[in-house]
């Protein structure tokens, strides 16, 4: 947990732009993250303003709303994008689903309608920051323990005691998957389409095969599974402790 | 085109039925007046035949008999008899202008024509030939001389003559009545667009001028009304956005503040637990702002959908697993029962179906906050095209009469009941997204009987 730590301190260096035509709400965002440890954050009403924040103090991340005095956020961030990449949060009254998808479509990182808890902005808002600007080699699949079985999801390799067992390509895949979602149940429909993509209806008995095989990597006893359970009706859910 | 080919086979049939009748008529009427007209009285032919067989000789006198007497005063018709000589040897009130002797070429002239502008007419006698005379002009005497293959093929000519006579009204008929159709097409098709609910223009020209100038009156006042109607569902639908909008810049200033009040350390915990209050009711309200404003978009029809094709049971099985996932209280029981052979799909948009099923769940958890057990399934129709996601609990249900209620927007006028609790938008949501989908809501429960709500959407093949 380290490493997180020192990466979250690089997160709380970038810095912010927040565009809202609102004063109150400029205030308490602006408030917000400065209390979460942000300490470089600069504010803006309109396009015009914003734009030129973005040419001097060219932004780590922009917080953008939609409805502006002087144009909206989607062509202001059209027109950002002309000289910059950062990543961008649209921040809007408006929640329609067009609106929702015209702003994803244009490039926008994320979209959260208002009224918003601050701890959901927060969240979105070090996601997309952790997602651009972390390094390369944090991309590395991660060692987990399951009792006394280690799964090695970057070389694919299950080690118990002294003996290596490797994982095929579809057990990767799908083991990855359970692991993405872990503790939470995943349905055979997202499992299959995981593994075998647009047409997968209809591949519950090859996922069935599938998983009796990781059962009998991972699994001390596989007709008795502890750690990679059926929910029945639903799907598989990976039990990893210790998170 | 189906209407205007239906009224140009009835007229012709019409004109057809019409022509064969006059004809018929024509024929019938005919006959009986040439039929009437040559029997008038007794025919000249009978009346020569009958005084030939009354002219009596007895010793060098001839006596006729009172019958053929009377038949002769009756016609106004005189009668004489000429021997083999050409002497005229009796007489019966014959005009005095008359010759008494006849040459062979007199007697061939009078057996054609006339005698002295009398129609004559001769039959045979014992003694010479019996001529009867009717009065000046009363009679035309008429020569048919027809060769015998003409009387012959009468009856084929008859025939062809009545078969162009048909074919002729045919033709005309269908020239007539397709012209007809074609100033009336304009007009149908006017009619059809109208019935269709669509705008109609027919230009206003020839015998159906008026007609037309009122099926585009009625056009522009079924266009009008849409209108007006279109604009104030578009101003409620664009109010109520309004408001909702308006409404959330404030609300995220109650949420922002009071969800960092519950959370700051440096306060009171009864403080804080005040504050949580606050953000819990904001919460409420942001939920019910954005409820209503899907529930005014799809009343007004004016939600956008986001069509694509969607197995049921991969939906159901998604919303079950996000429903577990999030921490169902244990009180609740969910179980899922999917029939996966039965492939239902239906071609639908993903979220607000996805929130339809949601809100079903949540009702049931809402309305039983002691807990019950919770079954979804799916179900496909094949002969009615349809399918169903099913949400039934074992809770303690809604009395039968108030199900009705539950699908009408709350305070409005269609509802009996007052709403109890929850903001009564739910259900209504849901029932209108199935109707968005052409489909249906069903409700089915009974006081202490549970609650099975099925939405029914139209499956695709």
């Amino acid at each position: 947990m380290k490493s997180g730590d020192l990466k979250m301190d690089d997160i709380k260096n970038k810095k912010l732009l927040l565009v809202d035509d609102e004063r109150e709400i400029r205030n308490m965002v602006d408030g917000f993250l400065r209390k979460e440890g942000f300490t470089r954050i600069y504010q803006a009403s309109d396009c015009a303003d914003a734009l030129e924040v973005c040419r001097s103090e060219q932004p780590d991340a922009a917080i953008l709303d939609v409805m502006l005095p002087d144009g909206d956020g989607f062509a202001l961030l059209s027109s950002l994008r002309q000289f910059s990449n950062i990543p961008v949060l649209f921040l809007t009254a408006k929640g329609e689903d067009e609106d929702r998808l015209l702003g994803l479509g244009l490039g926008a990182d994320d979209y959260i309608v208002k009224p918003f808890l601050p701890r959901e902005l927060l969240l979105r808002l070090t996601a997309i920051l952790r997602r651009v600007y972390s390094p390369p080699q944090q991309e590395r699949r991660p060692v987990f323990r399951l009792g006394d079985r280690t799964v090695d999801l970057d070389s694919g390799v299950v080690q118990y005691r002294d003996s290596e067992c490797a994982l095929t390509a579809k057990e990767h895949t799908l083991l990855s998957k359970l692991y993405d979602h872990r503790n939470r149940i995943v349905t055979s429909d997202a499992l299959c389409q995981t593994a075998w993509g647009v047409n997968y209806y209809g591949c519950e008995n090859t996922l069935m095969v599938h998983i009796r095989r990781i059962r009998e990597k991972i699994e001390n006893r596989p007709s008795h599974p502890e750690y990679l359970q059926t929910v029945r009706g639903l799907g598989y859910k990976l039990l990893v402790q210790g998170d | 085109m189906g209407s205007a080919m239906r009224i140009l086979k009835r007229f012709i049939g019409a004109t057809m039925l019409i022509s064969v009748f006059l004809l018929i008529i024509n024929f019938v009427l005919l006959g009986v007046w040439g039929f009437t007209g040559i029997n008038k009285g007794q025919s000249p032919m009978t009346v020569v035949q009958n005084v030939a067989a009354g002219l009596q000789r007895t010793n060098n006198t001839y006596s006729l008999a009172s019958a053929s007497a009377d038949l002769l005063e009756k016609n106004l018709a005189w009668a004489m008899l000429i021997n083999d000589t050409g002497h005229v040897e009796w007489k019966h009130q014959a005009p005095d202008e008359l010759p008494s002797v006849y040459s062979l070429t007199d007697m061939a002239k009078l057996s054609r024509s006339y005698l002295l502008d009398y129609p004559v007419f001769i039959w045979e006698h014992e003694a010479g030939i019996v001529v009867i005379g009717y009065p000046k002009e009363s009679l035309a005497k008429y020569q048919h001389i027809l060769p015998t293959d003409w009387v012959s093929s009468l009856p084929l000519k008859l025939t062809a003559l009545f078969i162009i006579n048909i074919v002729l009204v045919l033709l005309l008929s269908v020239l007539i009545g397709s012209r007809l159709i074609r100033s009336i097409h304009p007009l149908t098709k006017g009619i059809q667009a109208l019935a269709k609910g669509n705008e109609a223009y027919v230009e206003p020209k020839g015998i159906l001028t008026e007609l037309a100038q009122s099926v585009n009156g009625a056009s522009a006042l079924l266009q009008q009304r849409n209108d007006s109607l279109k604009n104030r569902d578009e101003a409620r639908s664009n109010w109520i956005a309004g408001i909702s909008h308006d409404i959330r810049t404030p609300l995220s200033m109650v949420l922002g503040y009071s969800s960092e009040l519950e959370e700051n350390g440096d306060i009171p915990p009864k403080q804080r637990q005040q504050a949580g209050i606050i953000r819990q009711q904001a919460e409420l309200l942001r939920s019910l702002v954005r409820d209503l404003n899907l529930v005014s978009m799809l009343e007004y029809e004016m939600q956008p959908l986001n069509k694509k094709t969607i197995h049921l049971s991969v939906l159901a099985r998604q919303i079950a697993s996000d429903f577990l996932n999030n921490g169902l209280d244990e009180r609740f029981e969910l179980e899922v029962s999917l029939d996966d052979k039965e492939d239902a799909q239906i071609y639908g948009d993903e979220r607000l179906l996805t929130r339809a099923m949601s809100n079903l769940i949540h009702n049931c958890i809402r309305h039983n906050p002691d807990g019950c057990r919770i079954r979804l399934h799916t179900s496909s129709n094949k002969r009615q095209q349809s399918c169903s996601f099913i949400v039934a609990d074992n809770g303690k249900g809604v009395p039968q009469h108030e199900l009705a209620d539950l699908l009408e927007l709350p305070y409005s006028s269609k509802r009996k009941h007052p709403r109890q609790n929850g903001h009564g938008l739910g259900l209504p949501m849901v029932a209108r997204i199935a109707r968005a989908h052409q489909g249906q809501l069903i409700l089915t429960s009974d006081a202490g009987a549970g609650f099975q709500a099925e939405l029914v959407l139209p499956s695709c093949s």
